[in-house]
């Protein structure tokens, strides 16, 4: 608690709110522009951060991880075309609202939905991560090798149509992350002689390419179906639809606080998701509805339900990335980068080396929920007039951006190098439906896990029978297996979802949402 | 998507192969003695990435052959292929102009040549785009975070 004092100490200072604030506005700006979501928003923003200091740079990254969840829903309730995929429910009953008049009122909900999920979702972050981290401590390599071979199996398995091309993505991100020095005999892998390679991969350069540039390319050849559909903006709010009433607020706030708690649950699991969080909130609340058969035509409690859950993913999925430093989702694992960068590094130890500054991230968390109610109240009306602007003069901008980011990275043009190459696996990996998150995730804990694999075979003697002396490191190998066979024979990851995410009209107009959907972010 | 499959999972088999037989074995020197070799985990992710793939080709040449109407167009449109190739053109050229004239040319081109390629004619928002953007950089950097990109 008194880390927490000192945390608001650091926070609540211009210079910090400043940068919160910026990071919440920029956030929102990308959440709402269809295609550009949280993960693009944050790896492109890296670099920015560089000579920030620590608690304002990781408060700005975060802000614009909360603000891109929660502009989201301005596109999906304005143009029928979620910014990210994960605020597709909100379409299904904020547009209907929208085409009746009632955008301002929809827009207000979605707001005041994601604020309240991501709040009480940062609660619980606050109040499981450390706790846990306790026992992450009392966790040895055998075990770490176990657990992360098995969020990377799951996660492979979950974030795709094809467990097989989830695995190839996540063998393909280990593989990558095995260029460079070899940490324990020093000999250069996969170098090819150049001096550039030996420190290995950056991942900065990497995700801004993956991410960013391949999203940009997609939307370049499919400029015209997208600027066609920012220019049938619904703009008509009648004064008396602008505001939520009582008996709004009285049938909203259940399914704000059921999307809360769904919304926190998935985001703990890793791979699973904003998108899962979401369509489970908003199926739970139609479910629960005394009127089902309205939801799809405009009820409010259906934006509410879809926003909160969306927005509650994001704080309670850096839980296992705090507790034990595994990323389960691609915000978790371009944070780490980040977290890195600043003297943060993710996992159990954090919270014993640098607690104040953990103290500072958790309060400009709180703050930047706080700040993104202001700027959403306050701003709604001006980025529903963002998503209007052409993509032809958004997409060079960002493409200038991601340049100057992943050059910021070595201060070399060897990272736009590799920007490019990943740029063009990025593409083909969204076309061809291999999940690049999976690949990210695998890229990022290649090195803990090659590290642990490394001493868990020295631990083990080399003699898989000495497992039984490790029954934590056993059961996580034994839930690996099941989980090969489970989604294998299943395939069955996304059941149920398919059909809803059919039933958003517009959804398939929007390449980038098509392929985004099956995704997790 | 069985037809981008097959080809996806070939192109990858063939790949995890040259990887496994050529690559890893002249890139990736022996270890000293006693310590475990350099190369395990990049062979160890290559046989994985090879036997997926052919897992992947046998199980779409496998599944059952669905209606030629009824298959979705291919997954990669000619218009995706074409912004993939103009976009990639234009970093050629700005990476060009960065290390032969000025990261400042390479900056305008990069923008200037983005909003042409995406269809953009007049010239007025030709140069008040790229203008724009590089002046918000240099703001941002420069006067803001007070420090230098270059």
């Amino acid at each position: 608690m008194d880390y927490m004092i000192v945390g608001f100490q650091d926070v609540l200072n211009p210079t910090t709110l400043f940068w919160v604030t910026a990071g919440v506005t920029l956030g929102y700006v990308l959440g709402a522009l269809p295609g550009l979501g949280k993960a693009t928003g944050v790896a492109v923003a890296i670099p920015m951060t560089f000579y920030l200091d620590p608690t304002a740079a990781l408060g700005m990254l975060i802000g614009i991880a909360k603000g891109s969840g929660a502009g989201s829903a301005v596109s999906a309730i304005l143009l029928n075309t979620p910014g990210e995929p994960s605020s597709a429910p909100t379409a299904l009953d904020g547009y209907p609202l929208a085409r009746q008049g009632k955008a301002q009122k929809a827009l207000k909900m979605g707001l005041y939905a994601s604020v309240i999920g991501d709040l009480l979702s940062t609660l619980v972050l606050i109040m499981l991560a450390a706790p846990l981290a306790r026992y992450a401590l009392l966790i040895g390599p055998v075990e770490l090798c176990a657990i992360l071979l098995f969020s990377l199996t799951f996660i492979g398995g979950l974030s795709g149509s094809s467990m097989t091309k989830g695995m190839i993505a996540a063998a393909f991100g280990v593989f990558f992350a095995t260029i460079g020095m070899e940490t324990e005999t020093f000999v250069p892998r996969l170098s090819f002689g150049l001096l550039e390679l030996d420190d290995g991969l950056s991942l900065v350069p990497l995700a801004i390419g993956m991410l960013a540039v391949a999203e940009m390319i997609v939307q370049a050849g499919n400029i015209k179906a997208l600027d066609h559909e920012s220019a049938q903006i619904v703009d008509g709010a009648a004064r008396e639809d602008r505001i939520i009433t009582r008996d709004e607020w009285r049938r909203s706030i259940p399914a704000i606080l059921r999307g809360t708690v769904i919304g926190s649950i998935v985001g703990i699991l890793p791979g699973l998701g904003a998108s899962v969080g979401s369509f489970i909130s908003y199926g739970a609340t139609r479910k629960a509805s005394k009127t089902p058969e309205k939801f799809g035509t405009g009820m409010i409690e259906g934006v509410a339900a879809a926003e909160s859950a969306d927005n509650a993913v994001v704080p309670s999925s850096l839980i296992p990335l705090f507790a034990l430093g595994i990323p389960g989702s691609v915000i978790a694992a371009i944070l780490i980068a980040a977290f890195i960068l600043h003297g943060l590094t993710p996992g159990p130890l954090m919270f014993v080396q640098q607690p104040r500054l953990v103290a500072g991230v958790y309060a400009s968390m709180i703050c930047a929920s706080f700040i993104m109610l202001a700027i959403g109240y306050f701003g709604q009306r001006l980025f529903a007039l963002v998503i209007r602007l052409p993509l032809r003069h958004i997409i060079p901008g960002v493409l200038l951006l991601c340049s100057i980011g992943a050059y910021m990275d070595t201060n070399s043009v060897f990272s736009i190098y590799v920007m490019l190459a990943f740029a063009v696996i990025g593409f083909f990996a969204r076309k061809l439906d291999f999940s690049f998150v999976t690949f990210l995730i695998g890229f990022v804990i290649g090195p803990t896990l090659e590290l642990t694999f490394r001493q868990s075979l020295q631990l083990l003697d080399h003699r898989t029978v000495n497992l039984v002396h490790h029954p934590i490191a056993a059961a996580f190998i034994l839930l690996t297996l099941l989980t090969v066979v489970w989604l294998g024979r299943g395939n069955g990851r996304r059941v149920g979802m398919a059909p809803a995410v059919a039933a958003v009209p517009g959804l398939d107009t929007t390449p980038g949402d098509t392929t985004e959907i099956k995704r997790e972010d | 998507m069985r037809r981008a499959n097959v080809m996806a999972g070939v192109i990858l088999a063939v790949f995890g192969l040259v990887m496994l037989v050529i690559v890893i074995p002249r890139q990736i020197g022996p270890g000293p003695d006693g310590m475990m070799s350099p190369s395990l985990v990049p062979s160890m992710m290559m046989i994985v990435i090879t036997a997926l793939s052919l897992i992947l080709v046998i199980s779409n040449i496998r599944a059952r052959p669905v209606d030629a109407r009824a298959e979705p167009a291919a997954p990669i449109s000619r218009d995706e292929i074409l912004a993939l190739v103009r976009i990639l053109g234009l970093f050629a050229v700005a990476l060009g102009l960065h290390l032969w004239l000025s990261p400042l040319a390479a900056g305008f081109a990069l923008v200037a040549g983005a909003q042409l390629v995406l269809g953009e004619r007049r010239p007025l928002l030709l140069i008040l785009v790229p203008a724009g953007f590089l002046g918000a950089i240099w703001l941002l950097f420069y006067k803001l975070l007070g420090t230098a990109i270059l």
